[in-house]
């Protein structure tokens, strides 16, 4: 049997506490293993079926200036760590991004928290439980 | 019911809509239409008190003003040809169609016709803009040509309507001159006025603007008309102007979303009736079907010449509609030239139009935006494409 290798993890992020934790697991995990760490942040939905652009602008400047914070929040705590850490802000429907940003970029491990900041999350099942369907390599789900 | 009973029911459903709006991540407008319609419906609210009607006529105003402020015009530059031809295929298709089921088949009035092809005929460049930017798509050669194209429909929107409702009187070449003036003085004003008195909390800069558009409506009404066109083209020769100056663009939604648009949204809801829209779903089904078919039918072939790799997803965001059409058929509604079951029917169907093809569209043909840029990279005159991990301005200059 070929040995699992996690020297490229991937970790979701979204500024709520379930994100927090994975952050931590992720960053002792590689603190522990070696390898690299990206810090992926999804800006997820805007407002659908709006009737005006600027309505859109509004809310996706909000998204910006809210995950930007996220993550350099991330970066700061992994520079404190002494963890090389990757941070990367992306657009689209969350768990569809996060398991193809993991295989695109060749991670062989995705953290991701159990319940993020979305209502979604709590009303159709978990952005993880769908991560943890469609990825295509192993998946932490952190409590 | 008095006045303040009535604004405070409406209050209230703002509050709500708003609050609706953040948890569930659809737009306040829809949900102020959608609430309109529950509490209209259940207090059987009186749509038409005379406050109500002012505050929401100038807020469609307003909203026709922002429409085409909202407009990039570089975006239009881009690709010409291609945002003209399926913009105004876009619109005349469902115009003609439409307006033809409506009379000969449903026997509405002529004039009741019209409204109905100008209210099918919308595409929604902010339904559309969602989509473009929560995919990264807004940024990409197809994503402006869509956009584009939706500014040439809504253009074509706004001169059907403008020609529909007017009745020309004496006053008429007034309003011509007033509005002509208008659209070439603020843009000229506006710089040395904004920069002079701008930035306050007392907003002499939006009070400008809200006093050009009131001009623009005193000679309109004056002529037996509506402001629609001349606000639309004043928004769209400030749109530059706004570009730079994004505060005061963002100042002016504020006031536009915390309290004009919330009243004209709900009093589109108010004035829905569910028992002539469930008393007539065949009639719905043929309405929502004449704005779909000529949209699908007309736009796919030119889609399918200009972005022959994502024909089908540029043809479904061309189909959308909503403030435009709802617009439309509030103003029809308020002339006199449809009822309220006409009204009822019209407003569905944009809201639908909104919703399916959107939905559609996301679901099975959003294009691969990491391959949309490496197909504009190749292109010599394409922008350069934005790393992910960098912050995208929600309109990017492009």
């Amino acid at each position: 049997m070929t040995p699992y290798v996690f020297d490229n993890v991937l970790v979701a992020i979204d500024g709520s506490e379930g994100a927090q934790r994975a952050l931590d697991c992720a960053l002792s995990l590689v603190e522990r293993l070696g390898g690299k760490l990206t810090a992926v942040a999804v800006e997820g939905k805007l407002p659908a079926y709006a009737a005006t652009a600027g309505e859109v602008d509004e809310v996706k400047q909000e998204k910006d200036r809210f995950f930007h914070r996220v993550l350099e929040e991330a970066e700061s705590q992994a520079r404190k760590r002494g963890v090389e850490m990757k941070a990367e802000l992306v657009p689209g429907h969350a768990a569809e991004v996060i398991s193809h940003y993991a295989k695109a970029h060749g991670h062989d491990l995705i953290v991701i928290g159990h319940k993020g900041h979305f209502l979604g999350d709590y009303l159709l099942g978990s952005t993880a439980d769908r991560v943890a369907h469609h990825a295509h390599c192993p998946v932490i789900v952190v409590r | 019911m008095d006045s303040v009973q009535l604004a405070a029911i409406l209050a209230g459903t703002i509050v709500l809509a708003s609050v609706l709006s953040v948890e569930v991540g659809l737009s306040v407008a829809l949900i102020e239409l959608g609430l309109g319609v529950v509490v209209g419906n259940l207090f059987n609210l009186d749509a038409n008190v005379d406050w109500l009607v002012f505050i929401a006529t100038f807020a469609s105003i307003v909203l026709t003003f922002l429409a085409g402020a909202e407009v990039d015009p570089d975006d239009f530059r881009e690709r010409f040809g291609a945002a003209v031809s399926i913009g105004l295929v876009s619109f005349a298709g469902p115009f003609v169609v439409a307006g033809l089921i409506a009379y000969g088949v449903l026997d509405w009035d002529p004039k009741a016709a019209l409204i109905a092809g100008t209210a099918l005929s919308t595409t929604s460049l902010a339904v559309v803009y969602a989509v473009l930017v929560e995919t990264g798509l807004n940024v990409t050669r197809i994503g402006k040509l869509i956009m584009a194209a939706c500014f040439v429909t809504d253009m074509a929107t706004a001169i059907a309507l403008s020609a529909i409702l007017i009745t020309p009187n004496i006053w008429f070449p007034l309003f011509l001159v007033v509005s002509v003036a208008l659209i070439l003085l603020l843009p000229k004003i506006a710089p040395s006025f904004f920069r002079r008195y701008g930035d306050r909390v007392i907003e002499p800069e939006i009070k400008l603007v809200f006093v050009c558009l009131f001009g623009l409506m005193v000679v309109a009404n004056a002529a037996n008309g509506q402001a629609v066109l001349p606000a639309f083209i004043l928004g769209l020769v400030m749109a530059k102007h706004y570009q730079h100056h994004q505060e005061e663009q963002r100042r002016l939604r504020v006031v536009a979303f915390a309290f004009l648009t919330p009243f004209f949204f709900l009093r589109g809801g108010l004035n829905v009736s569910l028992g002539a829209v469930f008393a007539n779903l065949g009639l719905l089904a043929v309405l929502f079907a004449a704005k779909m078919v000529p949209k699908v039918g007309l736009i796919m072939p030119l889609a399918r010449r200009y972005v022959p790799d994502h024909a089908t997803f540029t043809t479904l965001l061309m189909s959308t509609g909503l403030t435009f059409g709802t617009i439309s058929s509030l103003y029809g509604l308020q002339a006199g030239i449809i009822d309220q079951t006409q009204f009822s029917l019209l407003v569905t169907v944009v809201v639908l139009s909104a919703i399916v093809p959107t939905a559609i569209a996301q679901r099975w043909f959003s294009p691969d935006i990491e391959a949309e840029r490496e197909a504009d990279m190749a292109q010599s005159d394409a922008p350069r494409a934005r790393p992910a991990s960098q912050p995208v301005p929600a309109r990017e200059q492009a």
